[in-house]
């Protein structure tokens, strides 16, 4: 646990000096995305659009099904609520972040981060956010709250923690999973595909993975999580799982993110810089 | 001109074939929703025995035959195409002798297409084992028919995106635009699911809309779920789609061309 902390937040000073350069990086985004604003707009607008077609396609789903793999239409907007939450993460974060990061290993600009006196795993991955899509979130919580009223009586205070544990370390498993294959740039340098096997499988996290065929099931729980951070913390809220899975998920979250600092502290080792 | 088009494939193909493993990750991005879909309409189909006369095998066979059918018909002009405009490079192109949307950028197209259809092959035959559509009810004279059909398509498609395309010389960001003619496509096309299971009116409109042409209609057609006249009917609207978007891409590139400042010139 004490190095699990440490690898995140850095020895002493730690979460005090993490939080102010988050605040730094949040300015620095809105500053550069108020340069764009009529691009800004016209985003907010698409995305308007597809919520509306996500919405229209659980419509159509549900006028000619009751129920989809024995969820009913509650559930699938509460799902849907989940996955904008980790597709947000993808976007505001993940995206832009790899591009900078894979620039800086082409370049070399990555001296500059490893020099300073932060946590390089943290400065990496959060100096980037797409500030707009701060909205997402808002309207992702909103589909969840919908949703879970309108599943109506199996949601219990129990079953919403657990709902809010598990998506949490779901989110935690898919960061950690980021951070590994941004540091196997560290090995190949040409590695610019770094994240797209993770955005190409993501619109798997729409619907319940329950109802997908075994083998498509195992890629989207173990090789490429997605299922982890959308189903399974709504298979908590419908109460499918049991504490013992419940634990495991949490202890999951845990270990990848412990897994992920180990890989990246490796991949540094091995960085020499553009020039050298 | 045949020389013209030989070359340009030369060039083409190597090019493209320099970007393969970058292809494989676009296949393997374009693959997944299909199979979604897929997965989530023969649920259930399983589960109540069939969705309005759709028996699980029809969803099978309708998304496996529109993973060949939207690789023949769809293109990548906005993206090959778009950042021409926008950063300049266009300039060389527009003092050829040759159009450069209409021969350069669609022999890239083709070639692109080529070689997604290569990667596409095995993938399609593994596919075919894990999901074991049953086609008992294809005819030969179903899939050539198809053929023209998905030749009009293609052509219909390229053109309207091309036209799209060229809204870059107006707004020289053109991505927005894109992403809301995606929409289009996915609403009207028959790509989230048969068409015939959409609410009716987007059925309605859909009938006089172009996109229908790029996959429902040739998907169909290869089945053999289309009566005589619903094909000559499909035949006649690409006949007339292609004349329109053929002098709206026209219209657009003529007006865009003379408004082209190339940056940095």
């Amino acid at each position: 646990m004490a190095q699990w902390g440490e690898a995140f937040f850095g020895r002493g000073s730690l979460s005090l000096q993490t939080l102010k350069l988050l605040r730094s990086f949040l300015k620095i985004n809105i500053q550069m995305s108020l340069a764009y604003r009529a691009d800004t707009i016209v985003n907010i607008l698409l995305n308007l659009m597809w919520l509306g077609w996500e919405l229209l396609s659980l419509s159509i789903i549900f006028n000619n099904t009751a129920t989809l793999g024995g969820w009913g239409l509650g559930e699938l907007i509460a799902l849907l609520g989940v996955f904008r939450l980790v597709n947000t993460m993808m976007i505001a974060l993940i995206w832009p972040n790899t591009e900078k990061f894979n620039q800086s290993i082409r370049d070399g600009s990555m001296d500059y981060n490893i020099l300073q006196p932060v946590n390089t795993m943290f400065l990496v991955t959060f100096s980037r956010i797409t500030v707009w899509r701060i909205w997402d979130l808002v309207l992702a919580i909103t589909l969840i709250i919908v949703g879970i009223n309108m599943s109506g009586d199996t949601a219990t205070a129990s079953s919403i923690l657990t709902f809010i544990l598990l998506t949490v370390s779901g989110t935690i498993v898919i960061y950690s999973l980021w951070i590994v294959l941004i540091a196997l740039t560290f090995w190949f340098t040409k590695f610019d595909n770094n994240v797209t096997i993770l955005q190409a499988l993501m619109d798997s996290g729409r619907y319940p993975a329950t109802v997908y065929p075994a083998w498509l099931r195992i890629i989207v729980t173990f090789v490429i999580p997605i299922a982890v951070a959308t189903t399974i913390p709504l298979q908590g809220l419908r109460g499918d799982l049991g504490l013992n899975q419940v634990l495991i998920f949490i202890a999951i979250g845990f270990i990848s993110f412990w897994v992920a600092s180990i890989v990246w502290k490796a991949g540094l080792k091995r960085y020499s810089g553009a020039s050298s | 001109m045949l020389k013209i088009f030989q070359r340009l494939w030369q060039v083409n193909w190597a090019e493209q074939w320099q970007y393969r493993a970058n292809l494989l990750m676009y296949l393997l991005y374009w693959l997944v929703s299909p199979i979604i879909y897929l997965a989530v309409w023969t649920s259930i189909a399983y589960s109540k025995g069939d969705v309005n006369g759709f028996t699980a095998n029809d969803f099978v066979t309708y998304y496996m035959t529109l993973l060949i059918v939207d690789q023949i018909t769809s293109n990548i002009v906005i993206h090959s195409f778009g950042y021409k405009i926008q950063d300049g490079t266009l300039s060389g192109e527009l003092i050829r002798p040759i159009h450069p949307m209409l021969t350069n950028a669609l022999v890239n197209n083709i070639s692109f297409k080529g070689l997604t259809i290569l990667g596409l092959t095995p993938i399609w035959i593994i596919l075919f084992f894990l999901f074991k559509p049953d086609y008992g009810h294809v005819t030969m004279v179903g899939v050539l028919m198809a053929i023209p059909a998905m030749l009009l398509g293609f052509f219909i498609g390229y053109l309207l995106s091309a036209a799209v395309t060229s809204l870059a010389f107006w707004t020289t960001r053109v991505y927005s635009i894109h992403e809301f003619y995606f929409a289009l496509i996915l609403l009207f096309s028959g790509q989230f699911v048969p068409l015939s299971l959409m609410p009716q009116i987007i059925q309605n409109i859909a009938q006089y809309l172009p996109f229908q042409l790029l996959l429902y209609y040739p998907i169909q057609l290869i089945l053999g779920k289309l009566s005589n006249a619903q094909i000559v009917q499909g035949y006649v609207m690409g006949g007339i789609w292609l004349v329109v978007a053929l002098f709206l891409f026209n219209w657009v590139w003529r007006n865009g061309v003379k408004r082209f400042s190339a940056v940095g010139a």
